[in-house]
């Protein structure tokens, strides 16, 4: 039982970091290496906002979020809109901005485990004997709350159906007069607001180090490589298998085999089904 | 007259501050608790220091200089050749006279000690590297290695030395004697590990599994508190020294886990901002800091100078266990250089070899076979270690029973044993 409550709450938190990067893949075809930049960058925000300027906790959240969605649409009207299309440069520019949000951040004083975010319920209970807190149920709570909401908006709004007109078939959608690069822009909002999402989400139940970054990063590249790069079932899907896969390996093989896990999930996918999951790069499987 | 008292008073600082400065190359992890810890320990040392005249080498006053470089060897993925990089550049491009400080993770203090013996460099290492090993290498090849020491505790007398013994105070007191043990996946913490296994089986104790290794930057703990609760540990000893063993401690809290948290080295758990960062769940959690003066307490009559010195500058009390040594060890290599009246180093290691003062956590002395601090549980005998427990905002120093400023309690969910 404790492998089912746990497999499911760390899957849902593997779906919380990876689906901001996803969207963007998804929708502009843009892989955002500073998407666990933009995470814990939220986590960072937010706790200034609480702890220097004293805002209630709410605001802290709302601003926090608000911020780091600017942030991520001006990435693109100043920087990557430039090199739009060059797979590998827009791959090495976000990276370099990822790097330099978090090791600026480092260099301004985020170090140590004290820059910590207050969780939304203290407490725990009691599942078929298996004790778990009340933050960790928010996380699958809110997780599945999210995916529903993003898929309401991506399916039922008029922003929504447009991004999805330019993920899929770019060419058809400029005809229809969707303004490729505002939708880009949409979409690297859109994906850094679910990364500050997921920050926000899950920072309460550690702290808000730099090194979290990359993590978020490794754990996002691999979930969309397993489901298929750009799909959001297949991400789910990858999510909920490295997830347990993960918790599996804890319980049976020992914790620190559990950091071979996602790495070991990118090197099969990419050898027995290269586009993932439910991938669509046909060229990808035709060249294998 | 007055202009001719007021610079016959200033002379000493003065003339120090005009003569070519010694410099100290100190590679540390500074992203990391062990590492700014031991950067802030030592400069408050080399300002105390210069502010009293300097370093007086033969009859010359020289300044202390301070140049750090970022290891980055706590960071996780970080290659040991950065931390030796590190190392080479403070001997060929800083120019350093000596070495104090780390590196900091062991795996990196172990390969550096070929390439210190290399340059002939005296190095004093304050903090991080608890690996038995070091002061083994030392004692193995005492020619190759005498440039080497280390102020600072070791795991092998962490464990046998004040774990164990605090171990078997608790039992006792409380009638407990089931232990889980949860480790960090590097060096020293494994080979504690498995020595507090072995150690505790033998003294009665029912050690209900094997070390549970976690790799650094692990994020969870789930899988591993719950088999603790479901095996009826009554005790959880941690051995981590990653800023993320505070989630561990919040999951603990959580999840109500019945059992004691001890970390025997539990970086999270030793800085004073902890309470705060975790809203009090830390609460009744032990932690060692290897060294009196981490933490408050009165082992020496330096200790409360140094912590209330280390507050007035940094407006925070002694951070984590490389802060005391660092400073003490800046201390010490003042007191073998004047007592060399030169800084070269075979002079100076055979000074070091001879160092014997009462500093901030007991008396400072070096074993004559492996350069190692050695330790007591009497401040008077030897360098002591704390351990505190966090009790309603404070950390209290429950352990050894010398220096002791309080009693171990036990959380509210937990019950004694029968």
């Amino acid at each position: 039982m404790d492998i089912l409550i746990y497999g499911v709450i760390n899957s849902a938190t593997l779906a919380l970091m990876a689906l901001g990067f996803t969207l963007v893949y998804g929708v502009s075809r843009l892989p955002n290496f500073a998407h666990g930049a933009l995470y814990v960058l939220a986590g960072y925000i937010c706790w200034l906002l609480l702890n220097r300027l004293g805002l209630p906790y709410i605001l802290a959240i709302a601003l926090a979020l608000a911020l780091v969605a600017v942030v991520g649409g001006a990435m693109y009207q100043l920087i990557l809109v430039r090199i739009r299309g060059m797979s590998i440069s827009e791959i090495i520019a976000s990276y370099a901005i990822g790097l330099a949000i978090l090791e600026g951040l480092r260099w301004g004083g985020l170090k140590g485990g004290t820059f910590t975010l207050p969780s939304f319920l203290d407490g725990s209970v009691d599942i078929a004997g298996v004790s778990v807190d009340f933050q960790r149920i928010l996380v699958v709570v809110l997780g599945a709350l999210l995916v529903g909401l993003l898929y309401f908006f991506v399916n039922h709004t008029r922003l929504g159906l447009a991004l999805k007109g330019m993920a899929q078939d770019e060419r058809a959608a400029l005809t229809l007069g969707i303004d490729s690069d505002r939708m880009a822009v949409a979409s690297m909002a859109l994906g850094s607001l679910s990364a500050a999402v997921a920050a926000l989400i899950l920072l309460p139940l550690g702290s808000i180090v730099v090194e979290a970054g990359y993590h978020v990063l490794i754990m996002a590249v691999a979930v969309c490589i397993v489901g298929g790069l750009g799909s959001w079932t297949g991400a789910i899907l990858a999510a909920f298998v490295i997830g347990f896969a993960q918790i599996l390996t804890t319980a049976y093989l020992g914790a620190h085999f559990q950091v071979v896990v996602a790495i070991l999930a990118i090197i099969l996918t990419l050898i027995l089904r290269p586009s993932g999951l439910f991938g669509k790069q046909k060229e990808l499987e035709e060249r294998v | 007259m007055v202009l001719a008292a007021m610079l016959a008073l200033l002379l000493p600082a003065g003339a120090a501050l005009a003569a070519k400065p010694i410099v100290l190359g100190c590679p540390l992890s500074t992203a990391f608790l062990y590492g700014w810890d031991a950067e802030r320990a030592i400069n408050l040392a080399v300002e105390e220091i210069n502010a009293a005249g300097g370093v007086k080498v033969g009859g010359e006053m020289r300044p202390l200089k301070v140049e750090v470089i970022d290891t980055r060897d706590l960071e996780p993925g970080v290659p040991v050749s950065e931390a030796l990089m590190g190392v080479e550049k403070l001997i060929l491009e800083k120019h350093a006279n000596f070495i104090v400080g780390g590196p900091v993770r062991s795996e990196a203090a172990l390969a550096a000690m070929a390439l210190l013996s290399k340059h002939k460099m005296v190095s004093i290492l304050t903090t991080g590297a608890l690996t038995p090993k070091y002061h083994a290498m030392v004692g193995k090849k005492p020619e190759k290695f005498k440039y080497l020491f280390r102020i600072s505790g070791e795991a092998k007398w962490m464990v046998l030395g004040e774990l164990v013994p605090c171990l078997s105070d608790i039992g006792k007191q409380f009638k407990l004697d089931k232990l889980f043990i949860m480790v960090q996946d590097v060096s020293h913490a494994r080979t504690g590990g498995k020595i507090l296994k072995k150690v505790m089986s033998k003294k009665g104790w029912k050690v209900l599994a094997d070390p549970v290794v976690y790799p650094t930057g692990t994020t969870d703990f789930s899988m591993g508190l719950l088999e603790a609760k479901k095996k009826g540990a009554q005790v959880i000893i941690i051995w981590m020294d990653m800023p993320e063993s505070a989630i561990l401690l919040k999951q603990w809290y959580d999840m109500k886990v019945p059992a004691l948290p001890f970390g025997t080295i539990i970086a999270a758990a030793e800085q004073p901002g902890f309470w705060k960062a975790t809203d009090g769940k830390g609460e009744y959690c032990l932690a060692n800091v290897v060294n009196a003066g981490n933490a408050p307490s009165n082992a020496t009559p330096w200790t409360m100078k140094f912590v209330k010195a280390y507050q007035k500058k940094y407006g925070m009390e002694p951070e984590g266990y490389g802060t005391s040594s660092s400073y003490m060890a800046v201390y010490v290599l003042k007191d073998a250089i004047e007592r060399a009246g030169t800084i070269n180093s075979d002079k100076v290691a055979a000074a070091l070899k001879k160092t014997d003062l009462m500093g901030v956590y007991g008396r400072i002395r070096f074993d004559p076979k492996t350069n190692q601090i050695i330790p007591s549980l009497d401040p008077k005998e030897g360098a002591v270690g704390t351990v505190f427990q966090w009790q309603a905002g404070k950390r209290v120093v429950v352990f050894p029973p010398k220096i002791a400023t309080g009693k171990i309690l036990l959380p509210p969910w937990m019950k004694q044993g029968k």
